[in-house]
Order: C-alpha cells, then structure tokens, then sequence
C-alpha cells in the first residue's frame, strides 16, 4: 500500500510536480525577475530595482486601467450574485420547471467569450437588435451606440459578462437551496414565514457558504476579465475599456515588447487579485462561522 | 407521538408539493415571480435563439430587418463562416490540444493526487498546499516567461507546449478533486487488494482508477469548457496557421467583419456546437463540472 512505500509515494507525485515547478513555479519567479529588469522582446536585459514599480505608480494610462477593472468587477460581482441569487429562489420554489430553467440559463455559460462577443458586439450595433428592438416598442429615444460611447462601453461589456454567468451564480445558490435542511424550511412555512422576511431571517443566512464561493468566483473572474474587452471594443472607445488584463497584454504582445514592464503590471494584477479576493473571502467565511 | 407528528410532516408536505403547491403558497405576488421568471429565462436564452435563427436567415432579409421572423432559411451563411474561419483545420487543432490535455491532468492529477490524500505527513501537506495556492495565480502574470520558456525549450508553435501549459494550469484543480475523492474511498479496498497479491501500481489503475469515474466526468466537463474556449495561449503560442485553434481562427474575423451578422452568428454557432453535442450526452455533469470550481475555494 502506498502510505507504506515512500518512494512509490513520490514517483507518484512527481511527474505532476515537475510540471508544475517548470511551468507555473518558474515563470511566477521568473515574472517577479522581469519585473526588476529592463527587458524588451525577451532579452535579458539589466537589473534596474524598483524602477517599473515607481513607472507603475506615476504611469496614469495604468491608474486609470486599476479605477476601470476595479469598477467593472464590483458591477459584476454585484448584479452577477443578485440575478443569480433571484433565479435559484425562483426556480427552488418552482420544483417542475427546475431543470428546465435552469439548463435554458446555463447555455450562454458554455459559450466562449469569443463568441459571446461576436453575438453581443452585433446585437449591440448601431442598427443591430437592441437599437431595433427599443424604436418598435416605441423607446427610439432609448437608442444609443453602446460601444462607441465611453460612457457606456464598459457597462454594456459588464452586461456580457453577466449574461454569461448569471445562469452559473442562479447554479451557485441553488445548489446552496439544496443543501438547506427541508425540515427546517418545512418549520419556517409552518410557522407562517413566508415571503421576504423569510427570505432574510433564513434563506439569506443558510446561503452564506453559496454566496461566498459565488462573490469569490465572480470577483476574481471579472478582475482577469480580457477577451470581453479585446474582442468586443479592443480597449476603446478612448481607453474607457483598457483594463489591466489589456495593458499587458498590449505591452507584452502589443507590437512595444516591454516584456519588464508588462510583468510589472502584472504583478500588480497578482496583488490586486490576492488582496481583494483574500479579503473578500475571509470577511465572508468569518460571516460564515457566525452564522 | 411525537415521532408519529414528526414522520408525517414530510409525508404531508411532499403531498402539497406534488398537488401543485410548491414550496410557496399560490397568489398574485407568486403568479407574478412565475411572469418574471419566465421572461427572465427568455431574456437570458433569446440571444442564443437569436443566434441561431439569424444565421439560418439569408443575409439580405438580416439587414432589412435584424428582428424579423424568419421567411427563408438558407445554409449559405453557415458554409461561408465555415470556409471563412477554415473550421476544418480548426476544429482539429482544437481537438488535439484538448485531448491531449485531458489525458494528461486526469493521469497526472490522479497519479499526485492518490499518495497526498493517503499520506499525512507535513510534506504532503505542503505539496497540496502549494498545488492549490496556484489556482489563483491569474494566467497574465506568467505568460511573458511561459513565452520566452517556450521559445527556448522550441515548444513554441507546437501542440505539445500548449497541452503542458494548460495541464500544468489545470493540475491544482484536478488535484484538489481527486485528493477530496480519494479521501472517500474506504482503505480497506486496498488492503484487500493487497492481501490478494496486488502492487500499488495495479491496485491503482486496475482497482482505484475505475472508481474515479464521476469525478473525472466532472473534470472532463470543467476542462472541455475552459480549454476549447480559451482564446489567448493559442493566440499568442501558435502562429503556425496550421495549428489555430476554432477560437483563435474565429477571432481572426473581428476587425474586417466585426459588425457582420452573417458572418458573426454563424461563426459563433460553429465555436459552441462541438460542446453542445458533446454535453448533450453528458448533461448529468455539466452543472457539477461548472460548479466545480465553486467547490475549490
């Protein structure tokens, strides 16, 4: 048995450690070395200590990028969880239609963001559906170049985003209605609990560990957004959808090969993403544990 | 009597459920969640009926009328955005990355994971530790060094560079899960398997492996999802035509034809269609593969 035969034991492990020391290990550090250097298109380059950091915190284009990312995760996080939250309860309570509604809303989370922004890039047109839908039900004022306006490129980018995944947060907190013990629900609707003070004096506290796997998950997939903004408006109108995903991107692949400082505000992105999902998490599970 | 009370309350409620009642008492305010639901589920479907029914419809009827009900149908548009995106090719290298890397971290994943759920030792611990603080580390961060590592191994432009990036990226998950499995698998399956003269080697992949099979499924699905749609390892490690993957050649289409509905819609049914008919004979799974991730944290 393995527990008794060591070296087994690490033969076992290590193909995958290896794999992982050489492709995720490595190039972390090797990503924090870069960042200390001035290396253009993959040359080494020299050792120039924190300089792109003190770039990093007067460069405004990637200030701005962190307000846009941020910005853009919180919408996300927010509206993601509230719709999905809303279409578990709905569909809970609705034990016939559960699986049927619940596949239907879960087919744009199977789509890839390319083409989800091919869709949405075209809906969203000028003289595409949405435009057409609001001058027939009267609502021509309503018509707007989503895309092209810096106003509303991001949110209408966000509004994708949650379209893709509301079905997957609504799969999130049912699974947490599944879980809940239906004796102690079946106590509450005998009681006479019904309605909203049902929902925030037990459904709401018994969702706790749902609602802190479906903010995490949100949070740190809208922070890395990318391909949503690459495909669907390459960072524009006027940088008003340049995240920080974009920058890098653009810095590294973008033609200038400043691989140093693409790294740099890489390692940006890696604390910004640690730190508020750290964060968020563990207010969420110590929310958790008094509950 | 007490327990009579108890007992029946379920059975009670069970009949209220199958009589119609549901979870909730009927009314107004319930007839009116059941209108929003139903038009919230359509809001969330319609862009991909949308999809569907726009790409079938001729591309002169589309711009007349982008919302129109269909009057004819036509395959015209699917077989340009075929031969536009060359799906054929694409489709293949798609297949190659994703097979070989499902193949990979299930073996690796399982093969890691076995040891560091049956041995508590602090190293194991730590070795799990490590796996899984890797899941957060986000892909931008290490792909200007995956970069220049791959250029210098000459694994750029090669299947084989992508297939380990991604399984070294997927490791942490395949073995957060397996290891989460194995704990449940009772011990005394092996000691039985050993007593009956099996090498660990054997009882591995002959007795445990087998077992593992839910669970691979649901990996399967996590993979197939996040794999096929990727879109920037093969855009940034491929630039052999010949190696593009589906994502990577339908987003060669933005820019020239960015506003094309005959062209986009269709071209996006293309990317989605392999997953649809796969995931239509392993439904059971696909919630449990997407919320899967939800399970790591």
């Amino acid at each position: 048995m393995i527990h008794r035969r060591p070296l087994l034991a690490a033969a076992f492990i290590a193909p995958a450690v290896a794999m992982y020391l050489a492709l995720i290990v490595y190039p972390l550090v090797q990503g924090l070395v870069l960042s200390v250097t001035d290396s253009k298109v993959g040359n080494a380059g020299t050792f120039v200590g924190a300089a792109n950091y003190a770039k990093l915190a007067s460069d405004g284009d990637v200030m701005r990028a962190l307000g846009i990312t941020v910005a853009y995760a919180a919408v996300v996080v927010v509206v993601q969880n509230a719709v999905g939250l809303a279409l578990a309860r709905a569909l809970y309570q609705r034990p016939r239609v559960r699986q049927l509604g619940s596949t239907l809303i879960l087919v744009p989370t199977l789509m890839s963001a390319v083409m989800a922004a091919f869709v949405w890039n075209s809906l969203l047109a000028p003289n595409g559906a949405i435009n057409s839908l609001l001058t027939s039900l009267g609502l021509g004022s309503l018509t707007h170049v989503w895309l092209g306006d810096p106003s509303t490129a991001l949110w209408a980018i966000a509004l994708v985003n949650i379209w893709m995944f509301a079905g997957y947060s609504a799969a999130i907190f049912l699974a947490g209605y599944m879980n809940m013990s239906s004796e102690l629900l079946d106590a509450a609707s005998v009681d006479g609990a019904t309605g909203w003070r049902r929902f925030v004096s037990i459904e709401w506290p018994l969702l706790a560990p749902a609602t802190t796997v479906g903010v995490t998950l949100a949070l740190i997939g809208s922070l890395k957004v990318f391909e949503l903004p690459f495909v669907m408006t390459a960072g524009g109108p006027a940088g008003s959808t340049k995240t920080l995903t974009m920058i890098i991107f653009a810095k590294i692949f973008g033609g200038e090969g400043s691989f140093a400082y693409g790294a740099t505000i890489a390692v940006l992105l890696l604390v910004v993403v640690v730190v508020l999902a750290g964060v968020t998490q563990s207010l969420l599970r110590r929310r958790e544990e008094r509950i | 009597m007490a327990n009579t009370i108890t007992s029946a309350y379920p059975i009670a409620l069970r009949a209220l459920r199958r009589a119609g009642g549901g979870v909730v008492r009927r009314g107004p305010l319930v007839l009116a969640g059941d209108v929003i639901l139903v038009v919230v589920v359509i809001l969330i479907f319609a862009p991909f009926a949308y999809t569907v029914v726009t790409s079938l419809r001729p591309a002169v009827d589309v711009i007349n009328d982008p919302l129109g009900w269909p009057t004819s149908l036509t395959v015209d548009n699917i077989a340009n955005a075929y031969s536009k995106i060359n799906y054929t090719q694409g489709l293949i290298s798609s297949t190659v990355v994703l097979v070989g890397t499902l193949v990979l971290t299930i073996v690796l994943g399982s093969l890691a994971a076995y040891p560091l759920a049956r041995i508590s030792r602090s190293w194991t611990t730590w070795v799990y530790r490590i796996f899984i603080a890797g899941s957060t580390v986000p892909i931008f961060v290490l792909i200007a060094p995956l970069y220049l590592l791959l250029r210098d191994l000459g694994l750029l432009n090669s299947y084989v560079g992508v297939i380990l990036t991604y399984t070294a990226i997927n490791l942490p998950v395949a073995i957060f899960f397996y290891t989460s499995f194995f704990r449940q698998i009772p011990i005394e399956l092996e000691e039985a398997a050993a007593i009956d003269g099996s090498g660990p080697l054997r009882t591995f992949f002959v007795v445990l492996f087998p077992l593992l099979r839910p669970v691979t499924a649901t990996l399967a699905t996590f993979l197939t999802l996040s794999v096929w749609n990727d879109l920037l390892l093969p855009l940034v490690f491929f630039q052999d035509p010949a190696l593009k993957t589906v994502m990577v050649n339908a987003y060669s289409l933005v820019g020239s034809y960015t506003l094309d509905p005959s062209l986009l819609f269709p071209a996006a049914l293309l990317g989605v269609a392999p997953l649809l008919v796969v995931f239509a004979f392993l439904q059971r799974y696909i919630v449990s593969g997407l919320t899967m991730g939800a399970v790591k944290s």
